[in-house]
Formats: structure tokens, sequence, C-alpha cells
């Protein structure tokens, strides 16, 4: 039987392809999270067995030392070409959240993400959000055209019919992907579990504690659980009452941060 | 797991008339909504000193609150005891009308929400518009904010007989016609003794009776070539089936091409080997032979085949900043086809908030109007008509880089030379079809020809009648044209999914003898 899971796999390979074939200069953002790492699965699947294009991770250098161990072995597993970049700059110059999350932010993620699409010259790049996890990010489209300044014209988004995106774009754009736009939180750990996709060990409760959303070490915060298999996180999740990404200092900080944050090109 | 289909609804209506509201209490209603958001929309609502507001749960964009206003379509999810829905709340101002569309195109089923004490507006109208251009025929009417009136049946009532009247013009036929109070709760999961008149379902409940249309099975199999991939030495063909399904071994044709070949095997990664893929799945094929095509073509039955064609004549909505012009190229994109395409005339531009007809033949198409429009292609494509296989029939025009607006095909002229007119022997037929004189043209497309022999002739005039099934008025033609050169009569009647035409003569048999031959 053709189920939810199914057309939700899909739908997301031929978001993949698509891009594969309208785009020359592609990357995907790899953030080491369980939704980025799904997306590398399902890349296997759509060009069967391997990534053809670099993997891409802005290390803001305050990431879990667990995170950085997780990635360099399934890149090597998946024999993937992978890309690090750090805006050198702001990190040299002691920028950090003590300075104001929203700042860091935008130092360490958003314009080292800008930096790393200047130097390699990337005109596609696939990311990783998802629709229920934050209102702005609700309203995105899957081929989400951006200006050279990485700028996101939310109020004036192009019309994407049916299966139909826009992938013709002028020469100083970029365009943001998104394979997993449709998936819930639920939907990815359910498909993690069917597809025995390994994550990275901080999402299991260690000592009562486990990372729902993994960030930054001084912005992110574990949450109360006992849930240690796949089954109990998704269990958990059923029940839950807070948002996924209520460990995320920099969304709390005020009324439409994420929206400021994500229209100057933040993920 | 617990895991079914899910449906996709949009909800439409005019603004103000409480789309948002619906979605937020569809949601708080479901136990869809964490807790913590629903305190954050509190605690922001507080502080800007107004009542809680369902609509905020939606209405994320600063300059949506600020205003009021949903700007940008969103999609959310919610889960009965019966399956997962994705639910896309559209704008209803007549400016983000392009975003209205851009979140109704997926959906299997539409919420059409009327404001009962002010009734149908004029977006009301645009939206409704905009369901039967897509298709959506699954549809229930929800008359709201009947708190405000007390609940009062002759309030629904009127609304009731309003909409439906209108809608009638559309051709759609709501499935229900539910009152409700978004903001109350009344009739949204559960009646709550405020319509005690009422006793037809509630919005969840009709919304469980729908059915998930996006990978139709039942329809003939349809792969549009995404790409060609070389795996090791394999040539591996990807794309995802849009409709009906495919099997090792079906001997299948590619369009335009024309080159025809047998399924060798169905891939997928990590394990391959199955046996049949069906609509819906992103899958990879390969062939008994090599064949070179590319993306664009359509893989399809070598007995069922899509419309080679140069010409498409379409109802076309218009969503650009600049106005469609007539003389201008543009980029049509149809399933992974891709061409230059010509407008060569808007036969009619329609207001699409009152439907009447602004003008004939007109030069151009303005944003958020809709018309007929006949596009020329540079190099033919496959297609099929919209209402006959949904993915096949619809496309988008390109202008300056960006989808400037869609269409749905509404009539297509074969390409020359590229499907050759069937021919059907009516002898042959009419002596070998087992159940009688019958001749079965459902499954037929493109042009047809007869060639009739002399017994054909004598045994219609010896008092025989043959009955041709047609899938269309369009095959009455050749048929009226048959009868016309050989001086036959017909009759024909509209059956549920084909036309019965019926051919007989009134002319004398030519001898007895020739009519005692034919007897044996």
């Amino acid at each position: 039987m053709y189920e939810h899971l199914d057309e939700l796999e899909a739908e997301s390979i031929y978001i993949f392809r698509e891009a594969f074939n309208k785009f020359d200069h592609l990357a995907m953002l790899y953030s080491v999270g369980k939704d980025s790492t799904v997306m590398a699965h399902l890349v296997r699947k759509a060009f069967f067995g391997k990534i053809p294009f670099p993997l891409v991770h802005v290390d803001t250098t305050y990431k879990y030392p667990e995170m950085i161990a997780f990635r360099d072995r399934m890149v090597k597993e998946w024999a993937a070409e992978l890309v690090v970049g750090r805006n050198e700059e702001a990190i040299a110059a002691g920028m950090g959240p003590e300075q104001g999350r929203m700042r860091c932010c935008e130092k360490l993620k958003s314009e080292g993400l800008a930096q790393l699409i200047e130097q390699h010259d990337f005109k596609g790049l696939f990311l990783g959000i998802r629709r229920d996890e934050e209102g702005s990010r609700a309203k995105e489209r899957v081929f989400s055209p951006r200006d050279k300044n990485s700028e996101w014209a939310y109020k004036d988004q192009p019309p994407e019919l049916w299966d139909q995106y826009n992938t013709s774009f002028s020469a100083d754009t970029h365009v943001r992907i998104h394979p997993i736009l449709g998936w819930t939180e639920i939907n990815i750990w359910e498909y993690i579990a069917r597809e025995k996709i390994e994550i990275c060990p901080l999402y299991f409760a260690a000592e009562g504690k486990r990372f729902r959303s993994l960030g930054c070490m001084p912005c992110t915060g574990p949450i109360a659980s006992t849930a240690s298999t796949l089954e109990e996180i998704i269990a958990e999740l059923r029940v839950i009452k807070d948002p996924e990404r209520a460990g995320r200092a920099q969304d709390q900080e005020s009324d439409y941060a994420m929206q400021k944050l994500r229209a100057k090109g933040y993920m | 797991m617990n895991l079914s289909d899910s449906l996709k609804i949009v909800i439409v209506g005019h603004v103000d008339h409480g789309k948002s509201t619906l979605i937020g209490r569809l949601l708080f209603d479901t136990g869809s909504i964490p807790e913590k958001r629903y305190q954050e929309v509190a605690d922001t609502c507080r502080r800007q000193g107004r009542p809680f507001e369902f609509a905020y749960l939606m209405d994320a964009l600063e300059e949506e609150r600020e205003q009021n206003v949903t700007i940008d379509t969103t999609q959310t999810f919610f889960q009965t005891s019966k399956r997962p829905y994705v639910i896309i709340d559209a704008p209803g101002h007549k400016e983000f009308l392009k975003n209205m569309i851009t979140g109704a195109a997926c959906a299997d089923a539409a919420i059409l929400l009327l404001d009962g004490i002010e009734g149908v507006r004029e977006q009301t109208r645009r939206h409704a518009y905009v369901l039967s251009l897509l298709g959506i025929r699954q549809v229930i009417v929800a008359v709201n904010k009947l708190d405000m009136v007390d609940f009062c049946r002759e309030v629904f009532q009127q609304a009731e007989n309003e909409i439906r009247a209108f809608l009638h013009t559309l051709d759609i036929v709501p499935t229900y016609v539910v009152p409700i109070s978004a903001r109350s709760g009344e009739n949204i999961a559960a009646a709550q003794g405020g319509t005690v008149w009422y006793n037809g379902p509630s919005i969840l409940s009709a919304l469980d009776t729908f059915e998930n249309l996006r990978a139709d099975t039942r329809l003939a199999f349809r792969l549009p070539i995404q790409d060609v991939y070389k795996v090791g030495t394999r040539r591996i063909y990807v794309g995802r089936v849009a409709t009906g399904s495919v099997e090792v071994g079906t001997q299948v044709t590619f369009l335009p091409s024309g080159r025809a070949t047998k399924v060798k095997s169905i891939e997928r990664w990590p394990q391959g080997g199955a046996q049949v893929a069906g609509a819906g799945e992103s899958i990879g094929l390969t062939f008994d032979e090599e064949i070179f095509v590319e993306r664009g073509e359509v893989l399809a039955p070598s007995n069922d085949l899509p419309i080679v064609t140069e010409e498409i004549k379409a109802g076309v909505f218009w969503l650009g900043k600049r106005p469609l012009q007539k003389g201008e190229t543009y980029t049509l994109k149809l399933a992974t086809a891709e061409g230059s395409a010509v407008c060569v005339d808007i036969e009619e531009r329609l207001d699409s908030s009152t439907l009447e007809v602004i003008e004939r033949h007109a030069a151009e198409l303005h944003g958020s109007e809709s018309g007929t429009v006949i596009f020329a292609l540079k190099k033919a494509i496959a297609a099929d008509l919209y209402l006959e296989n949904g993915p096949l029939g619809r496309f988008v025009i390109e202008d300056n880089f960006l989808i400037g607006g869609g269409g749905t095909v509404r009539d297509l002229t074969a390409a020359e030379g590229s499907q050759k007119a069937q021919v059907i022997r009516l002898d042959d037929h009419f002596a070998t079809e087992p159940d009688g004189n019958m001749i079965d043209l459902t499954r037929s497309r493109g042009s047809i020809e007869f060639v009739v022999t002399g017994r054909f002739g004598d045994r219609l005039a010896a008092g025989e009648r043959v009955l041709f099934k047609l899938r269309g008025p369009k095959q009455i033609e050749p048929v009226a044209l048959l009868a016309y050169e050989h001086n036959f009569c017909f009759t024909f009647s509209r059956e549920e999914d084909f036309i019965a035409l019926v051919l007989f003569s009134t002319a004398k048999p030519a001898t007895q003898t020739a009519a005692a031959d034919i007897a044996i």
C-alpha cells in the first residue's frame, strides 16, 4: 500500500532529482541533525547510493563534540564530499551569544553560509527545514529564490503550482531548495525507524535528558526525557506539549525572531 | 505505526470570513497544537491587548498579525482517528491570489468558508471559480459566524441557498453544507448545542469521508521521464509515476519520440527487484534494449497513449506581474517537458469574480484574470486532457524566469504525422465481435478512419444494428462522416462514462440473394 511516508519519500526524491537536473553548482547543508541525516538518506535513494554534490557544514565552533565526530564518521561512510565553512573574521573578533543571540546567529550562521555560497559559487542549496518547525518556515516554497545578499522576499514569493517549481533564475541569485518541507517531526522519526537510519546519539536520552533539536552549545538545551529508543521517542512526541524548537534560545529572543533572521538568509 | 493515506485540504473564502480562525480551531480541537505554542499566542495577544486570536496560530508573519490578514499560504498538520491531514491556508485577499492558487493547486478537497451574515462576496466567487478551474470536486461549504445570530436557522438557510445557486453555475455540487461557528467551535469537531436543528456531519466527520486523489492508480499509466542516470554500465530512466501502474514486461512507448520497448526492471535503492510500481512512486526503469530518449518524454502503455500535440487550448489563470500577451513567446512546462510556446490567441478573457466574458480575442490577460488561451508549441509534447488525466493535462507558463500562470488542457490538436489515424475495418470488427455488433472506441485516442466493405452495408440494410461505444463527443464526427458517406442513420445517447451510438440503415436490401448470402 502507498502510505503517507511513501508519498513524502517519493516527493522528496522527485525534488532532489529536479534540482539535480536543473542546477550545476549544488550543495546540501548538512547540520548533523536528524533532518539533514534523513535528507542524506533520501539523496542516496534518489541517486542510487551516491551523494552527487558536496555536503556543507557551517561550523560556528560552538557545536557539540559528539556532533563533529558523528559528522566525520557519516561523511566517510557515505563517501561524500564535505565542505566546512566558518566566518573566521567574526570568530577571530570573538563573536559569541553573549554579544546578542540574534547577532551571533546572523554573524556565525547566516554570514558564514553566505561566504560559503560566494566562495564556491553555489547556485542551489538544499536545506532540511520543515513547515511544522516554526511559523515563517511554514510559509516557504520548495524552490525559494534569494537575491545576491541571500535575502528572502517573503512578502512577494513567486507562485509554485502542482509539482512545477521555479527552476530558472537570473545569474546573481541562488535558490534554496527544501526537499522535506512537508514532513513533520514525527514523520522524520517514523522514517528513521522504518529505514533504520543512524542518528547522532545526542538525540537518545542519557541520565534523564535528551536533545530534541541540535544546535550550538550555548543556545541549545536538552529536554527532560527517558526516551532512549526510536519507539520511545515517537511515543514521547505523540504526547509532548512543547514545540520542537523550545530548547533553541535564539527563537525565543523576540516575537518574530525567526522571521527576521530568515529574511536575512538564516536557514 | 499508524499510517494511512493523508488528505490535503485547502481552506478558501472571502477575506475576514474566518479562514485562519477555522484552522486554528481545527488544530486546537484535534489537539494538534503544542500547549506552549498556544501559550505563546495567548501571551502575544495579551501583550498587544487583544482577545485570543486563533488566527495567530497560522498567521505567523509580523505583517500578517499587524494587518490582521493572511499574506501567504501555509501548510499545517493535524490528525483524526482516521488519517493525517495537511491543511492549506490560502489568503483571501485579492492581492494575494497567486498565493491562494499555489496553496489550492495541490489539494484533494476544499472547505469554502462563508460568513453566514454577509453571504457570498467577491472573493467567495473568485475562490469557488479557482476550485472549479483546478478541478477540485470534494467541497464542503462551511457557513460561519452563526454564533453572532444565535444560530438562527433562517440565516443559515438563506446563505445555503445563495451559495448552492452560485456553485451550480460552476458545476460544483458541494458534498456538505455545514453551519458552524469557528470561534465557539460549533460543528467543528462536534455539535455543541447551538445548531439543534442541524443533523448533518461536523466538519471533521465530513472530511473523513473524502478521498486522497493525488496518486490515482485507476488511470492509464503515465511516467514523465525526469532524467537518465548512468549507474555502472546501465542507463536508468528515472521519474515519478504520475498515474496508473507499470509492471516488468509491459509493452511501453515513449512519446513524442514514438520509441517502443518493454520494461526490463524497476529500480530502487537499496533494493530493486520490484515487479510493479504505482502512481506517486519515484522509481527508475531499465528497458530490454538500449534506448536514447531525453527528459520530457512520457512513457505510456503502447495500447493507451497520450496525444502528441503542437497546439493546446487551455483554461489559463494568470498570476504574473506583467500581463500575458497575445503574440508573445513563453516557456511552457507540462510534466517534465518544457519548451517555447507562443500565445496565439486569448479566445476569452473572464472576470474571475463575476465569471462574465469581458472580451473575446483579447490582446492581454492581466494578473488575477483567467481565460481560454491557445498556445502553439515550437516542439511537440505528449499531453492528455485535464479531465481525463490531471497530471498530464496541466502546465505552467514561465515569464521572465518565474512561473506566471497555470493552465488546464481543454483541447489538443494532434500534431500532424505524429499519430497515424487508427484504421478500423468495419467488416472484420463486425464479424468477430463476440458480444454482438459492438465496436468499443473508449480506449482509442487520436483520429479514427473507417474502411467499409460492401458486406457491411448489406448487413445494415438487412436490419442489423451496430453499437459504437465512444469516449467523448469528438468521436461522433468520424462515425457521422461514415454515416454521411454511406447513407446510414444513427442515434446516440449519453451514458455514465461513454457515449452510445447506434448505427443502422433504412435502405432496402440490395437483392434477395445477397441477403440470403449473409444469413448463412
